[in-house]
């Protein structure tokens, strides 16, 4: 049970990371590749991250005591900092579909 | 030359300076803890974690300060009060 | 001295970063290793690989283990020059025995007293090591690799005298702190630049990056290790208990031990020993009404055989942070409770919190592969900051005939990969090196200096490449060194264990199976890098502009 938890407080972690990443113009364009049209609703994916950070802390905190569990929490938003920015570096199509969420409306009925 | 002097002013300020700084408020921290109430541990376990963050920031002020002199002053006279008053307060105390 | 906070802190990032850097990296580097330390002690010393035990029963297993040890013949002849002659047999203060959830052994100590010492706490020691299934002795000088050679060099450097060592590394620790600070007033773009890694890039952008990255997305991690480092072993950088403050403190160590109930000194009348499972028993008990059932870890006989003696026993802290703490002190000669150490005070909790998140003696492999993950992180920020010192110079360096690149680069190579090739080394080598083999520790951490001076030796005749600047081969053909190493080091410990990973990962048995992965995985990615070198050593020089890249200016104008 408490394997589940941290496997499911990394996911909440890296996507939280991915969409805070992807909600700065320079990434959204990576992400999106040759398809990258539209501004990134950065308001809108920052919430996202936020929340998904806070879902991670709330699995650790599920997982162990919580002086462990907040150590957990911090080490794998260093760790899913750094698989996103590897990720973006060698794969960044591999983080479109954080992208799908976060489109700004204003620009969707443009090309 | 001079760059050098300068320089060896800078660096043994940020570390020799700091250091009798930081002494003369871990030794008055403690004995003002204890004439608080606190246990002997308590306070020197606080003025322990307190005393390298001050040394940091003395450690930047050391480099970042327009005069090198009144860097030296400032640690040297102020980790002199410092280690003074406690001493005095802990022959009050013991 | 300078124009700005900012230019001030560039000064003192660049300079510093160059100077304590390359320590840095050792110490980064083997408190990465050290967070496995007792299971590396398990692959250098097969006898041990078996699973962890709980304390065994000390009146039935380890009172007679306890009366048997006899003091070290090495503290003994020290002891000697200190005092003079010594009575035949010297007078036993306490005995010790602690026991972690990752230790399989049991290690049990023994302190006794020197007449007429200079020093109070002048102390002689003596210890054993057993299988606790058994109560079999193990042999005490097998070098336990983890635990007594890569955890010292990581508080000490192996530098013993008068505490140099562990001020080596305070002061080191320090500026790492200062490092961090300045490093995030000069980077102008963290979090624009938080997520950026530009690997194509052939310049010194990329590294830069790497430098950044590294550098600030485990930045708690990187503040909080040197700090907490720095705390614990605070008393040594400012001893002003034992000195300016002394009177004051002793007065209070009094007051407190006569408040705990017990007794400092020895009352010099004999007494038995009472069960001390009865007392382990009601220790247990006591913690589970406090709500924290647990194990013991640490187990203290003070004034052994005495009336005033007491026995201490300590939980093992493996489900929190904190450390081993809950003492309960129990009167030796009839078992009654003397005192239960209360719930910490909030500075005592605070500091127990920090000292527990540095030493770790908790339970939790997730949270010990993140720490590794954290210390290696803190490694290659260092090391991509010297190499990028290394490459913002060394054109301007060899257009003016200066070394100074050079021997950075060279020091680079040997703290960098050579510290990598003397870890292979001394693995290699406690496995090569005859069972029966008199003084075989020496001959290991022998083996540890040697290929570490070889590294050096070889980075420096190898750096010529950089008064031209070019890269120097030194980095790509000490990648081979660590792959080839890496690998000989798993077929030995196959070899001569028969323990292949086979057996190891269908038996479960991770701390020798851990260890095997690590070292074919770091094969793998020195392999990877020598590739990576090899392609950038045959890729022409970039643009030159006023003897400068344009890559450089570009960096420079970006980073101000």
């Amino acid at each position: 049970m408490a394997d589940a938890l941290l496997a499911l407080a990394f996911l909440c972690s890296f996507s939280g990371m991915g969409w805070f990443a992807v909600a700065m113009k320079p990434h959204w364009v990576q992400a999106r590749g040759d398809s990258a049209n539209g501004e990134p609703n950065s308001g809108r994916l920052r919430l996202l991250g936020t929340i998904a950070l806070l879902a991670s802390l709330a699995a650790c905190l599920g997982a162990d005591h919580p002086s462990m569990a907040f150590l957990v929490w911090v080490m794998t938003l260093s760790a899913s900092a750094l698989g996103v920015a590897m990720t973006l570096s060698y794969a960044p199509r591999a983080l479109y579909w954080l992208t799908r969420v976060g489109r700004s409306r204003d620009t969707r009925r443009c090309a | 030359m001079k760059k050098t002097a300068l320089v060896v002013a800078r660096v043994t300020a940020s570390l020799l300076g700091s250091y009798v700084l930081v002494w003369g408020f871990v030794t008055f921290g403690i004995t003002l803890g204890v004439a608080g109430g606190m246990p002997y541990d308590d306070s020197q376990t606080l003025l322990y974690m307190l005393a390298f963050l001050l040394f940091v920031a003395c450690f930047c002020w050391a480099f970042s300060a327009k005069s090198a002199l009144r860097v030296w002053l400032c640690f040297a006279f102020g980790g002199a009060l410092m280690t003074l008053s406690g001493w005095l307060l802990a022959g009050k105390l013991g | 001295m300078f124009s700005s906070f900012r230019s001030a802190m560039t000064w003192v990032h660049t300079w510093f970063g160059l100077v304590l850097g390359f320590l840095l990296v050792v110490i980064f580097f083997f408190g990465s290793l050290s967070v496995f330390d007792r299971e590396i002690d398990r692959w250098a010393i097969p006898e041990t690989r078996f699973e962890h035990q709980p304390m065994p029963s000390f009146d039935a297993r380890l009172r007679p283990i306890f009366e048997s040890i006899q003091p070290d013949p090495n503290e003994l002849a020290q002891a000697r020059e200190r005092v003079g002659t010594l009575p035949e047999k010297l007078r036993l203060m306490n005995w010790s025995a602690y026991t972690t959830h990752r230790d399989p052994v049991l290690t049990l100590y023994a302190e006794y007293a020197v007449p007429n010492p200079s020093d109070p706490d002048d102390h002689v020691h003596g210890h054993v090591t057993i299988d606790p299934r058994s109560g079999k002795l193990l042999q005490n000088d097998r070098l336990a690799i983890g635990s007594a050679f890569f955890y010292p060099m990581h508080i000490s450097l192996h530098v013993q005298w008068h505490d140099l060592g562990y001020w080596l590394v305070g002061v080191a620790a320090l500026v790492m702190l200062v490092l961090l600070l300045s490093g995030v007033v000069i980077h102008k773009k963290l979090f624009r630049e938080f997520f950026t890694f530009r690997a194509h890039k052939h310049t010194q952008r990329s590294k830069l990056d790497l430098h950044n990255l590294t550098g600030v997305v485990a930045l708690p991690f990187h503040i909080m290790f040197p700090l907490t480092g720095l705390v614990i072993f605070a008393g040594i950088y400012f001893p002003v208990s034992q000195t300016l403050l002394k009177p004051l403190a002793e007065k209070h160590e009094q007051i407190e031990a006569q408040a705990r109930g017990l007794p400092h000194q020895p009352s010099g009348v004999a007494a038995p020993l009472s069960s001390v499972d009865a007392m382990v028993v009601e220790a247990k008990r006591r913690w589970a009404k406090r709500g924290m059932p647990g194990e013991v870890g640490f187990l203290q006989v003070t004034h052994v055989g005495d009336k005033s003696g007491y026995v201490s026993i300590f939980r093992a802290g493996s489900d929190r942070v904190t450390l081993v703490g809950q003492a309960v002190h129990f009167e030796a000669a009839t078992g009654r409770v003397i005192y239960e150490e209360p719930p910490p005070s909030a500075v005592s909790g605070i500091s127990e919190f920090l000292t527990g998140l540095h030493l770790q003696h908790f339970q939790h492999w997730l949270l010990r592969w993140l720490y590794v993950f954290g210390g290696f992180s803190g490694c290659i920020c260092i090391a991509t900051g010297l190499v990028f010192f290394v490459g913002k110079r060394k054109r301007r360096h060899a257009a003016e005939g200066v070394h100074g690149a050079r021997w950075v680069d060279a020091l680079a190579v040997a703290t960098v990969t050579g510290t990598v090739i003397a870890t292979l080394g001394i693995l290699v080598a406690n496995r090569l090196l005859p069972e029966g083999l008199d003084q075989r520790a020496t001959w290991e951490r022998g083996a540890f200096w040697a290929c570490w001076s070889m590294s050096l030796v070889h980075a420096v005749i190898r750096s010529a490449p950089v008064l031209q600047a070019r890269i120097s081969p030194a980095w790509r053909e000490q990648c081979h060194a660590i792959a080839g190493l890496a690998v000989i080091a798993v077929l030995l410990n196959w070899v001569t264990t028969g323990d292949h990973l086979g057996r190891t990962l269908a038996r479960g048995y991770y701390p020798v199976a851990g260890l095997d992965l690590a070292l074919l995985a770091t094969a793998a990615i020195a392999l990877a890098a020598a590739r990576h070198l090899r392609a950038r050593e045959a890729t022409p020089m970039p643009e030159e502009r006023d003897g400068f890249s344009v890559d450089t200016l570009a960096v420079d104008a970006a980073d101000g």
